[in-house]
């Protein structure tokens, strides 16, 4: 159905009654013969229908605005459950339609108040937990502080005692450098003179050798002589067991001889000759095996002490191999021990500059725990800072909350539907 | 060297701590080199019996048959071989020290100086009675 406004509504309305009143005069004028009578009568009943039909529309018109005063009226007293009947299409129409929109949104912007209201009482209870753990945080945050700045104090003491030691760790690395750098110097000086102990030993050992080598050469004629003298000794022994012989075969020819009475007295003569002979040559070989017999203990002792003189030459060859030997093990250790000192002294030299680094580094941290001390102060500081601006955030919310339970007294005036709104809003608040 | 008619000789030898002379005229030979066999369960001074040229002397340690000695030799000790009336006997001494002449000894001297030393006389029959009043003591040939 289209938009009819009032006025046409109005003109249509006349012109109808218009019609109608034409038609009725016209059946008057039928009807009645005379003129005037149906000119009457047909006066009468337009001004009737006149009469009516303007009641009739100002009383529908009046009805409508009627109803919108007694509404507005209601919503002025915070009711806003009444609905609007739309029935036509004119400019009441229009203005029912803006006043029932406009009802729409008061209630919508009640709800919305009533949620923020209720929102914000929520988000109070929140923040105010908030607030109460965030002042608890604070309080921790401030002993923490507390105890980091005083943890940052010791620490600053600490490091200042260990950079002390350090220091004095460094120094007695610069000494111990130093002694590092003489005691390389003293082993270089120790390992030449090694190697010229070595190379004396072997020229020691090469010049025993020779001396070993001329002693067995030397020794060579007195062990042929000793050979040859015992040559002696055996022919010396045959000798005397031949003078043996001869004393006994001349011992015997006496006997015989004597046995033998005179005859036997140029015999026994002859005998006598012999057994002083044999005695003579028992005598001379006892001499030349007492001389052999000197002269082999006198080879023996020779060839002994040349014995003792070799074992001696020997032992000393082996001494001084082993000398030769040690001072090769000696260079050997030195030369390590050279590369150790060495290797140590480069250590060392790394751990003293490591050292003066770490020194560095111990004064940044006694800055840096200085400054930590100097910002756990300024920490705690704020900490008492934030925990009296959260006490006043605090009675702020407080604040805000008591206005939001003004907000939610005053939303509560409004009436918006006869339940409908009401439950939903109960189930929304039962719901949050 | 003169011999007188009268002289005699003596094998002198040293047997103990003494030294003692026989008469050569008693002595058969001066042997060594002789195995001396031992004869068991007969006095020490028995050194036991020897085997000579086919015949078997009992052979005797002068040292401790007559010198008071023990009975000890050298390796390859001389035997003085006695034999004399039908009896014989093998001496051992300690060493034979040699032969001497003495020109004349008609007072029957006992002993006599030999060298640096004195030697005392004794024959063979003396032996004899020495070893026969032993234990077990030599038979008669």
């Amino acid at each position: 159905m289209g938009r009819t406004s009032i006025k046409n509504k109005l003109i249509l309305s006349f012109l109808a009654l218009l019609l109608i009143v034409m038609v009725v005069v016209g059946v008057v004028n039928r009807v009645a013969n005379d003129f005037y009578l149906a000119q009457a009568i047909s006066t009468a009943l337009a001004l009737a229908s006149g009469v009516i039909f303007g009641s009739i529309f100002s009383k529908s018109l009046v009805k409508r605005l009627n109803d919108l005063s007694n509404v507005a009226k209601q919503v002025s007293n915070g009711d806003l459950s009444k609905e609007i009947p739309l029935l036509s299409q004119d400019e009441v129409r229009d203005l029912e339609e803006i006043f029932s929109l406009m009802v729409c949104h008061l209630k919508g912007m009640l709800s919305d108040m009533k949620n923020v209201s209720l929102q914000v009482q929520e988000t109070n209870a929140n923040l105010t937990q908030l607030t109460k753990k965030v002042l608890e945080n604070s309080q921790k945050i401030d002993q923490s502080a507390t105890a980091i700045a005083k943890g940052s104090e010791e620490q600053t003491l600490i490091v200042q005692k260990t950079s002390l030691k350090v220091d004095d760790g460094l120094k007695e690395m610069d000494e111990m450098l130093k002694q590092s750098a003489d005691t390389v110097s003293k082993i270089n000086e120790a390992r030449h003179k090694t190697e010229t102990g070595e190379l004396n030993a072997r020229k020691t050992l090469k010049h025993l050798e020779e001396v070993l080598k001329q002693m067995a050469e030397y020794a060579q004629p007195i062990y042929r002589l000793s050979r040859r003298v015992e040559k002696i000794q055996l022919v010396t022994k045959v000798m005397d067991d031949i003078a043996q012989k001869t004393d006994l075969l001349s011992l015997n020819a006496s006997i015989e001889a004597t046995r033998a009475g005179e005859i036997g007295k140029g015999f026994a003569l002859v005998a006598n000759e012999i057994r002083d002979m044999a005695e003579n040559s028992k005598h001379s070989s006892q001499e030349i095996e007492t001389l052999v017999k000197e002269i082999l203990e006198d080879n023996k002792a020779v060839i002994e002490a040349l014995s003792r003189s070799q074992e001696g030459t020997n032992k000393g060859r082996e001494i001084i191999h082993g000398i030769v030997a040690t001072f090769g093990e000696m260079l050997s250790g030195v030369k390590d021990i050279f590369l150790q000192v060495q290797k140590i002294e480069e250590v060392t030299g790394k751990q003293v500059q490591q050292m003066r680094g770490l020194l560095s580094y111990f004064h940044d941290l006694s800055r840096l725990a200085q400054a930590n001390f100097v910002s756990t102060q300024k920490t705690t500081i704020a900490t008492k800072d934030q925990e009296k601006d959260m006490k006043e955030i605090v009675n702020a919310m407080k604040s805000l909350n008591t206005l939001s339970e003004k907000m939610i007294e005053s939303q509560e005036r409004f009436r918006l539907s006869a339940g409908k709104e009401t439950a939903s809003l109960t189930a929304t608040n039962g719901a949050r | 060297m003169i011999v007188a008619d009268k002289a005699i000789e003596y094998v002198t030898f040293k047997a103990g701590d003494e030294y003692l002379g026989i008469e050569t005229l008693y002595i058969h030979r001066v042997v060594e080199e002789v195995n001396v066999t031992p004869v068991p369960l007969v006095p020490t001074c028995y050194m036991g019996l020897m085997y000579y040229r086919g015949e078997v002397f009992g052979v005797v340690h002068a040292g401790s048959l007559l010198g008071n000695s023990e009975a000890t030799v050298g390796e390859t000790p001389r035997i003085i071989v006695l034999k004399w009336s039908n009896k014989k006997l093998a001496l051992v001494p300690d060493h034979i020290t040699g032969i001497w002449r003495v020109e004349d000894n008609k007072g029957g001297k006992a002993s006599f100086r030999f060298q640096d030393y004195t030697v005392r006389i004794v024959t063979p029959e003396e032996i004899w009675e020495k070893v026969s009043g032993l234990s077990y003591g030599p038979h008669e040939v």
